[in-house]
């Protein structure tokens, strides 16, 4: 019952999603974009900074982790070293996706159902809890998800098109695809789980988005410290992270019940 | 059969006590009209009832669930009309039955759909988007979301409430019908005329329960019976021989009617009528003052206050 249960909030909620031009817009034009930013970022490091910008102290650091974790990163010349360094941060930088869909669909979710005054008819039917939440944010993180596959795949094609397709082995190491499969699923369901208890606990869509800010700054501060060479994902260590993440989720959903307080939302809310 | 039980439910927001020590019972397929002003705790009471808020004491049985403890299963057994219906105004009407009827075990949703859509007379606009539904509209279909289930025990909270005096006849004829079929239902509303008109027993709140009985059997708790004679020829020795019977306990003399108040009025109405008969009276009509709902509701909210 309770599959069925989550398929149904799901379902509604795609409808209300795939219906509506905005949200269509958000969920396309907004991963491309930030694709995009990074192709713009690498194209512009290597044209204007190139093998100089190796120079730097931080670059240097990432770059002594990247030639320890793919040797044959060494044999290319310095500007080839620097391409790689830079789109190798795809894997965390596309980590953004999900969270900026989030902020902008799951903070939603509930605050709707308030406004439109269909939450109380909602919690008169034998729908859980926990259903409801999930169903709500498992029907933004999918969409999501996908479409952050999808821009894995829009990047690899533009990095063939710029003529960069001989890196790719390097780029596409198993930290690529344990990212790809393992980070992206987890933070995307972390951070709809947030925007859905943000909006559980907030009086409009605005006081949901700030509580989305508590994720994207650690994956911000992934980015800074992978780029600038403080720390390196290894295989080992993206897994044990994947893991860790998978872990925190179950114990997000777990809390989004908790404060998913029926009686201060009904009541503490009009 | 005892469907509804609630035994010294008492809800309180901070310092302020909604509800106070509210213990009622409803048998099974009787209507039961719940009345009080703005803040009274109506909806708070049926938010407790219905298992969306927990009492801060007390406990209540719904249809042998527990409204604190088996939630699932009483949110099968009941059916809710909330103050506001409440609608995915972008979807349409089918689809938003739809999808409350998802959560139901062992119901044909599309057939439970089709059906209340056709009782309620919108199965023609089933494609329409609920925004574009007038408030008497939005107000049946949430009826008949709430019967979707075929709950034992339906909650209405104010639904004729803001509707036009159309829209508000159509929610009353319905819910008569839903009476009629023996559903048990608890009504909670501001129109006294209303209550009366649909409503087994009525119960007033003001944050506590003041009373709770028939339309009836509150006019005679609460006033006098009253019986009234009119006369095709008032005045004479007619009022005289009425006031020596001994079971007239008050007797009012009002251009061609008596009023009065008799010790057992159905038993001595016989004994009257002999009575004026005997003086000469020439009764044109026997009957008992009929006190609105409304004169005792404000007497109770006076004695309130």
């Amino acid at each position: 019952m309770s599959r069925k249960r989550i398929i149904n909030v799901l379902l509604k909620e795609w409808q209300f999603l795939f219906t509506d031009i905005n949200s269509i817009l958000l969920v396309t034009l907004l991963p491309l974009l930030i694709v995009g930013q990074l192709i713009v970022y690498v194209w512009l490091g290597v044209t204007f900074a190139g093998e100089a910008a190796l120079n730097i102290g931080i670059f240097q650091n990432a770059l002594a982790n990247l030639q320890r974790a793919t040797p044959i990163v060494a044999t290319l010349s310095g500007g080839e070293q620097f391409q790689v360094l830079l789109l190798s941060q795809f894997n965390l930088f596309m980590l953004l996706i999900p969270l900026m869909i989030s902020i902008s669909v799951a903070t939603f979710s509930i605050v709707d159902e308030k406004l439109s005054g269909s939450l109380e008819a909602l919690l008169a039917t034998p729908v859980k809890t926990w259903e409801l939440l999930l169903g709500k944010a498992l029907a933004g993180a999918i969409p999501a998800l996908i479409v952050t596959w999808i821009c894995a795949g829009v990047f690899l094609l533009i990095v063939n098109i710029m003529g960069w397709g001989y890196l790719i082995s390097m780029v596409m190491t198993p930290v690529w695809f344990i990212s790809l499969f393992l980070f992206v699923p987890t933070i995307t369901v972390l951070s709809f789980l947030l925007g859905v208890i943000g909006s559980s606990r907030a009086k409009d869509a605005k006081d949901a988005q700030n509580l989305i800010v508590f994720v994207v700054l650690p994956v911000l501060a992934l980015i800074a410290i992978q780029v600038t060479g403080v720390i390196w994902l290894t295989t080992i260590s993206a897994l044990l992270l994947a893991i860790g993440i998978a872990v925190v989720d179950v114990i997000v959903l777990r809390i989004a019940v908790r404060l998913f307080q029926r009686e201060s939302i009904i009541v503490g809310w009009r | 059969m005892k469907i509804i039980e609630a035994y010294n439910l008492t809800k309180k927001f901070g310092e302020i006590t909604a509800v106070d020590d509210l213990s009622l019972e409803v048998e099974k397929g009787e209507v039961l009209g719940f009345l009080g002003p703005n803040g009274a705790g109506k909806t708070t009471t049926i938010r407790m009832l219905s298992g969306i808020i927990a009492p801060t004491s007390g406990y209540a049985w719904i249809a042998d669930c527990r409204t604190d403890g088996e939630i699932e299963r009483l949110h099968e057994s009941i059916g809710l009309l909330t103050e506001t219906p409440g609608f995915y105004e972008k979807l349409s009407a089918r689809r938003n039955l739809e999808f409350f009827a998802g959560f139901y075990s062992g119901i044909d949703v599309k057939v439970k759909v089709e059906k209340y859509l056709k009782i309620m007379g919108l199965w023609d606009r089933r494609q329409s988007r609920v925004g574009t539904f007038s408030k008497g509209m939005k107000q049946r279909l949430a009826l008949a979301r709430a019967l979707l289930h075929e709950p034992k025990v339906l909650f209405l909270d104010e639904p004729t409430a803001g509707l036009d005096p159309e829209a508000a006849q159509e929610v009353r004829e319905l819910v008569k019908k839903l009476s009629n079929e023996g559903r048990t239902i608890f009504f909670s509303t501001h129109n006294l005329a209303e209550a009366e008109q649909l409503c087994h027993r009525i119960a007033v709140i003001r944050n506590k329960l003041l009373v709770i009985d028939s339309g009836q059997n509150l006019r005679h708790r609460f006033f006098r019976r009253e019986v009234i004679i009119r006369l095709d020829n008032p005045g004479g020795t007619i009022a005289e021989a009425v006031r020596k019977l001994p079971c007239v306990e008050d007797l009012r003399e009002e251009t061609d009617r008596l009023i009065l108040v008799l010790a057992e009025p159905d038993k001595n109405r016989p004994e009257l009528v002999k009575a004026i008969v005997d003086a000469g009276g020439r009764i044109l009509e026997v009957s008992e003052r009929e006190h609105p709902l409304e004169e005792i509701y404000l007497k109770l909210m006076r004695e309130e206050k």
